[in-house]
C-alpha cells in the first residue's frame, strides 16, 4: 500500500511540477512524463503482488470526521482495477505530452498535466478506498479532474456544452450513491465498507432497492444505455489522450462499484442479474449501432465504450446469475469474463483514442468523409489502429477475443446450468450480433480513415506522427497483441478476482477455470499456426509473382471507367447504409437521399429525443412557480416565519414525534 | 492420426464442392457445363499468371488474400472432421472457429477498401453486413449444439455426445436448417449472392474481389471454396448420424454429406432466383429464429 501511495505521489508531484515549471513548457512536459512514468512503475509493484496472492497491510487515517476512519486497502478487486489505470492511463498521460506540446492557444496545457495527475491519483484512491467517505471524496475530484480535462478547449462551445452534460450526468450519479451509502450506512456501525458488508445480511428488503440504486449511481459513470447520454459528447469533445482515459479506465470505476456492491452486499436476487443481462444486450447492440452511423472518429469510439461496456455487463450478468441461483462455476466463469474485457477494453480502447488523436494532429481533422489514404502516409499509426481494431472487433489472435471466449463459455454454461439461469444463452447471440456489426463498424473506419485515395488535400498532405505519439500506443498494442496471444498471463490473476467476487476460495475458482486456463494453451497454439500460416502463404505468393515476373501497376478498375477520383469512393455513409437502414428508425439517424449526394445524420437519441425535452418540459413548469421569488427581504422573512410555523403546527398535531 | 488424414483431405478436396454445385446446376437446366474439376485448372493458371496491382493499393491489398486463405486453413484445424477430434481443440473453441472466419472477412474486406474502387466498396459494404447477421445464426446454432450435447468444445458437441436423431431430431433438423442457409450467406451462394452474375452492381463476394488477379486471385478462389467445405462439414457433423462407426465409415458419411451439400447448392441455384438485396436479411433473420426455437426445445426438454 505505501509503495503505491509512493507511485502516486510521485505522479502527483509531477503534475505539481509541470505547473511551476509552465514558463519552461518542454521542461514542464518532460518533467511530467518521466515523473508519470516512473511513479506509475512504482506503483504497480502493490497490485501485482496482490494479484500474485500476497496481503498487503491496510493504510488507516484517523479522523474527527464522521463515518469512521479513512481506511485504503488492496484487495484482488481494487488491485486488477488498478492494472488498467497504472497502464492505460500512464500511457494517456505520456502521450498527452506530445499531444498538448504547442497547443497553448487551446487552453492551459501545465494545468492539462496538473489535471491529469490528479486523475491518475484520484483514480487509485476510488480503487483503493474502504470506507465511504474517502470512496465519495476520491470519486468527487475524480469526476472534477476529469470535467476540467474535457473541457480543455473551452473556447469553443459544443466543448463547454458537452462539459456541462458531463457534470450533471456525473453529480446526478455522486447523488444516488449519497442515496445509497446513506441509506446503508443507517443500518451499520459506522461508514467503512467493514461495517456496511456486516450489516448487509440484516438488511431485508433494503438489499434490493439498494442493489437497483447501485447500478443506476455507478451505471452513470459505466455509461451502459439508457444512461450513456453524456458519453460520446464529453470523450468527443476532450482531448484525445483524455478520451483514451475517460473511455478505456474512469468509466470502469463505474463497472468497480457496481462489482463491489456485490462484493459488500452478496447474492443480487435473479430479477437484478436478468436485469443486468438486459442492460448489457441493450447497450452491446445499440452502442455499436449507434456507432455504426457515426462519421466523427472520436464520437464512434465513443459509442463503441458504450458496446463494449455492455459485453462487460453481459459477464457481469451471467456471474451475478450464478451467484442468485448458487451455481460457482457460472459465477467464477461470468465475472472472469467481465475482469478480464476490463483490463481488454483498457487496453485497446485507450490505443484507439490514440491513434485518433495522432489522425487529429496530422490532418486536423476527426470527420471520417475528409479522410482515406493515411494508411501510406502513416504506416505506424496505421499498424496501432489496425492492432486495435482486431482487438475491438474480437478477432484472434488479440486480447478482445479472448474476453469475449470466455463470456461466451459463461453464457453457454448458464445454457446448461438446469436453472432459470439457462435463459442467459439469448445474450450470447446478441455478442455474436454485437461482434458482427463491431466488425462492420471497424472495417468502415479502416477503410475511410487509412484506405484507398485522400478525400481532401489535408488528408493528402500528412505525415507520420513523431515517437512522442506512436510510443505510448505502440506498448499498448503490444500489451493487446501479448494478452491474445499468451492469454494465460491475464487469466491467471483475473482468476482469483473472479474468485473473490463469486464468493469461492481461490483453490476452488482455479479449479473451476481449470479448463479455461488450459486452453490457453491452445489459444497460443492457435495463433503460431495462424502467423505461420500467414507466412508460408506471403512466401508463396511472393515467390509465385516473382517466377511469373509479370506484375504490373494501374488504376483500379472502375468496369471500364477511365477517370476515377477520390470522391467516386464509396464514403463511409454509403459503406454503413445497409445495416443502419435495416435497424430503421433505432439507428438514430437522419438521412439524406438526394440525386446528387447520400449523407446521414446521427443523433444521440437519449439525450437530444428524451432528456433535453422532459429538461425544457421541467423549465416550463418551474417557470409557473417563479413569481413567488420577488428577491425582497421581508418576503422571505414571511416565508421563513411561515414554514416554521407550519412545521410548528405538524409537530403539535402528531403528539410531540416527529 | 485420422484427424490429420481428414484434415489434408478436406484440404485437397475443396476445390471439388463447387465444380460439383455447378455441374448439378448444368445437369438440371439441360446443360453440359464445364468439368468437375475446372476449379483445380482455373486455380493452377491463376497461380502461374503475373497479377495487376492498382497505384492505390497498398499492404492491406496484398495481404488481404494471404490472411483469408490462413484463416481458413486456421479454422480447419478447428474443426472435427469425420467425428474425429479436431488438431486444435478446447472449450469454447467455437468462438475461436468463428473469430478465424470473421478475421479472414475483415482482412478481405480491408482489401477491397484499400483499392479506393466505389464497386468494391459495395461489395466490402454488403459482405460486413450480412456477414454481422450471419455471425448470430452461427452462434445460435453452436448454443443449440452445447446445450443438445452438454459440451463446450467443437469435437465434443459434434463427437459421440451429441443425441441421436430418435432423441432431438427436431431440434438438429431445425439447427441444420439454419447452418444451411449460414453456408449459403457466407459462401455468396444463391439466394443470397449469386456467383455466375456479371453485373457488378448486384454482386457480393465477386465484386468485392475485382482488382485482385493472378496468385492472389488463386487464394481468394481456393479460400472460398474451403470456407464452404468447413460450413459444409459442420452441416454433416450435426445433420450425417455416424456415431460410434468404423473410421472409414464416418469419413464415408462426411465426404457423402458433403458431396450433398454440394448437390443441394446445385439445385437450390437452378430452381430459384437471388433475392432483392434488401430481403437477406429477413432470410437471416428467420435462420436465426430456427436454432433458436431448438433452443427452446432442448431447454424445455432439460427442464
Amino acid at each position: 500500500m505505501t509503495t503505491l501511495l509512493a507511485g502516486l505521489s510521485v505522479v502527483l508531484l509531477g503534475g505539481l511540477a509541470a505547473v511551476i515549471l509552465a514558463r519552461w513548457p518542454r521542461w514542464a512536459a518532460s518533467v511530467h512524463r518521466i515523473a508519470t512514468g516512473a511513479g506509475a512503475l512504482v506503483a504497480l509493484v502493490s497490485p501485482l503482488k496482490v494479484l500474485g496472492g500476497a496481503h498487503l497491510p491496510t493504510l488507516t487515517l484517523p479522523t474527527n470526521v464522521p463515518g469512521g476512519a479513512w481506511t485504503f486497502g488492496l484487495d484482488a478487486l481494487s488491485a486488477w482495477f488498478l492494472i488498467p489505470v497504472l497502464l492505460a492511463g500512464t500511457a494517456a498521460a505520456i502521450f498527452g505530452t506530445s499531444y498538448l506540446a504547442g497547443q497553448e492557444e487551446e487552453g492551459s496545457v501545465p494545468r492539462a498535466h496538473l489535471g491529469m495527475a490528479v486523475l491518475l491519483v484520484a483514480l487509485g484512491l476510488v480503487l483503493t478506498a474502504q470506507a465511504t467517505l474517502a470512496f465519495l471524496a476520491s470519486w468527487e475530484v475524480m469526476a472534477l479532474a476529469g470535467y476540467f480535462l474535457v473541457v480543455f478547449e473551452d473556447r469553443r462551445p459544443e466543448v463547454r456544452r458537452a462539459g456541462m452534460v458531463y457534470l450533471i450526468a456525473t453529480h446526478a450519479g455522486t447523488l444516488l450513491l449519497v442515496v445509497v451509502f446513506g441509506l446503508w450506512g443507517n443500518r451499520a456501525f459506522d461508514l467503512s465498507f467493514a461495517s456496511l458488508a456486516h450489516a448487509a445480511p440484516a438488511l431485508g428488503s433494503l438489499h434490493a432497492v439498494l442493489l437497483t440504486l447501485g447500478l443506476l449511481g455507478f451505471g452513470l459513470k459505466a455509461g451502459f444505455v439508457p444512461l450513456h447520454f453524456w458519453l460520446p459528447e464529453a470523450h468527443a469533445a476532450a482531448p484525445s489522450h483524455v478520451s483514451a482515459i475517460m473511455s478505456g479506465v474512469v468509466i470502469k470505476t463505474g463497472i468497480y462499484g457496481v462489482l463491489r456492491l456485490l462484493v459488500l452486499l452478496g447474492a443480487p436476487p435473479p430479477w437484478w442479474s436478468f436485469g443486468v443481462l438486459l442492460l448489457g444486450v441493450c447497450s452491446g447492440v445499440l452502442g455499436v449501432l449507434w456507432a455504426l452511423a457515426q462519421h466523427d472518429l472520436k464520437r464512434l469510439l465513443a459509442y463503441h465504450s458504450v458496446e463494449n461496456i455492455g459485453i462487460i455487463l453481459l459477464g457481469l450478468g451471467a456471474g451475478a446469475l450464478g451467484l442468485s441461483y448458487r451455481s460457482p462455476l457460472l459465477a467464477v466463469l461470468g465475472f472472469l469474463g467481465a475482469v478480464l474485457h476490463v483490463l481488454n477494453h483498457a487496453l485497446f480502447k485507450s490505443l484507439l483514442f490514440l491513434q485518433a488523436g495522432s489522425v487529429l494532429r496530422a490532418t486536423g481533422s476527426r470527420e471520417l468523409e475528409h479522410l482515406g489514404g493515411l494508411g501510406r502516409r502513416m504506416p505506424l499509426t496505421w499498424l496501432g489502429f489496425v492492432v486495435g481494431s482486431a482487438a475491438i472487433v474480437g478477432l484472434p489472435p488479440l486480447n478482445g477475443f479472448v474476453s469475449e471466449w470466455v463470456v461466451f463459455q459463461a453464457l453457454f454454461s448458464a445454457g446448461s446450468s438446469r436453472t432459470p439461469a439457462s435463459l442467459a444463452l439469448f445474450g450470447a447471440a446478441a455478442l455474436g450480433l454485437v461482434g458482427g456489426l463491431a466488425l462492420a463498424c471497424f472495417a468502415k473506419v479502416c477503410g475511410s480513415v487509412f484506405l484507398g485515395h485522400p478525400r481532401t488535400p489535408a488528408a493528402l498532405a500528412a505525415r507520420e506522427v513523431g515517437p512522442g505519439f506512436w510510443g505510448p500506443a505502440a506498448v499498448l498494442a503490444a500489451a493487446c497483441l501479448v494478452v491474445g496471444v499468451m492469454p494465460w498471463l491475464a487469466i491467471g490473476p483475473a482468476v482469483r478476482v473472479a474468485g473473490q467476487l463469486a464468493g469461492v476460495p481461490w483453490a476452488r475458482a482455479a479449479a473451476l477455470t481449470r479448463p479455461a486456463r488450459d486452453a490457453a494453451q491452445q489459444i497460443a497454439l492457435l495463433a503460431a499456426l495462424l502467423a505461420g500460416t500467414v507466412a508460408v502463404l506471403a512466401m508463396a505468393r511472393t515467390w509465385a509473382l516473382r517466377r511469373a515476373g509479370a506484375v504490373a501497376t494501374s488504376e483500379t478498375w472502375a468496369c471500364g471507367y477511365p477517370r476515377t477520383s477520390a470522391r467516386m469512393q464509396y464514403s463511409a455513409s454509403s459503406f454503413a447504409a445497409p445495416l443502419v437502414a435495416l435497424f430503421g428508425p433505432l439507428a438514430g439517424v437522419v438521412v439524406h437521399r438526394r440525386a446528387d449526394g447520400f449523407a446521414t445524420h446521427p443523433v444521440n437519441l437519449a439525450l437530444e429525443r428524451i432528456l433535453v425535452p422532459l429538461w425544457e418540459a421541467t423549465q416550463r413548469a418551474s417557470a409557473r412557480i417563479r413569481p413567488i421569488q420577488h428577491g425582497r427581504l421581508q418576503l422571505y422573512l414571511l416565508y421563513i416565519v411561515a414554514t416554521v410555523a407550519l412545521l410548528l403546527f405538524y409537530l403539535a398535531a402528531s403528539g410531540g414525534k416527529p | 492420426m485420422t484427424s490429420w488424414l481428414c484434415f489434408g483431405l478436406a484440404l485437397v478436396l475443396a476445390p471439388l464442392l463447387p465444380g460439383v454445385a455447378q455441374r448439378t446446376k448444368s445437369w438440371l437446366t439441360g446443360r453440359r457445363g464445364p468439368p468437375v474439376l475446372q476449379l483445380y485448372w482455373d486455380l493452377a493458371r491463376l497461380w502461374r499468371k503475373g497479377a495487376v496491382f492498382s497505384s492505390v493499393a497498398g499492404a492491406s491489398f496484398r495481404l488481404g488474400p494471404v490472411v483469408f486463405a490462413a484463416s481458413g486453413v486456421a479454422a480447419a484445424m478447428l474443426l472435427p472432421f469425420a467425428n474425429n477430434p479436431a488438431l486444435i481443440r478446447f472449450p469454447g473453441d467455437f468462438v475461436a472457429f468463428a473469430g478465424v472466419l470473421a478475421l479472414g472477412r475483415f482482412a478481405l474486406v480491408l482489401a477491397a477498401l484499400d483499392t479506393g474502387s466505389s464497386f468494391e466498396g459495395m461489395g466490402a459494404s454488403r459482405e460486413a453486413a450480412f456477414g454481422s447477421l450471419s455471425e448470430p445464426v452461427l452462434v445460435l446454432c453452436f448454443a443449440a449444439l452445447a446445450l443438445a450435447s452438454q459440451e463446450l468444445s467443437l469435437s465434443g458437441m459434434l463427437g459421440p455426445a451429441l443425441p441421436s436423431w430418435w432423441a432431438a431430431g427436431p431440434a438438429l433438423a431445425m439447427v441444420g436448417a439454419g447452418v444451411f442457409l449460414v453456408t449459403l450467406a457466407e459462401t455468396g451462394r444463391v439466394p443470397v449472392d449469386d456467383p455466375a452474375t456479371h453485373l457488378e452492381l448486384t454482386m457480393i463476394h465477386e465484386v468485392m474481389v475485382l482488382d485482385h488477379s493472378g496468385p492472389d486471385f488463386a487464394l481468394i478462389h481456393y479460400a472460398a471454396a474451403l470456407k464452404l467445405t468447413l460450413l459444409g462439414t459442420l452441416l454433416a457433423g450435426v445433420l450425417v448420424p455416424a456415431g460410434q462407426a468404423a473410421a472409414v465409415v464416418r469419413i464415408a458419411g462426411w465426404l457423402g454429406g458433403l458431396l450433398a451439400l454440394a448437390v443441394a447448392i446445385g439445385v437450390v441455384e437452378s430452381v430459384m432466383a437471388r433475392l432483392r438485396l434488401a430481403r437477406v436479411p429477413q432470410l437471416l433473420t428467420s435462420a436465426a429464429v430456427l436454432p433458436g426455437f431448438a433452443i427452446i426445445l432442448l431447454l424445455s426438454r432439460a427442464a
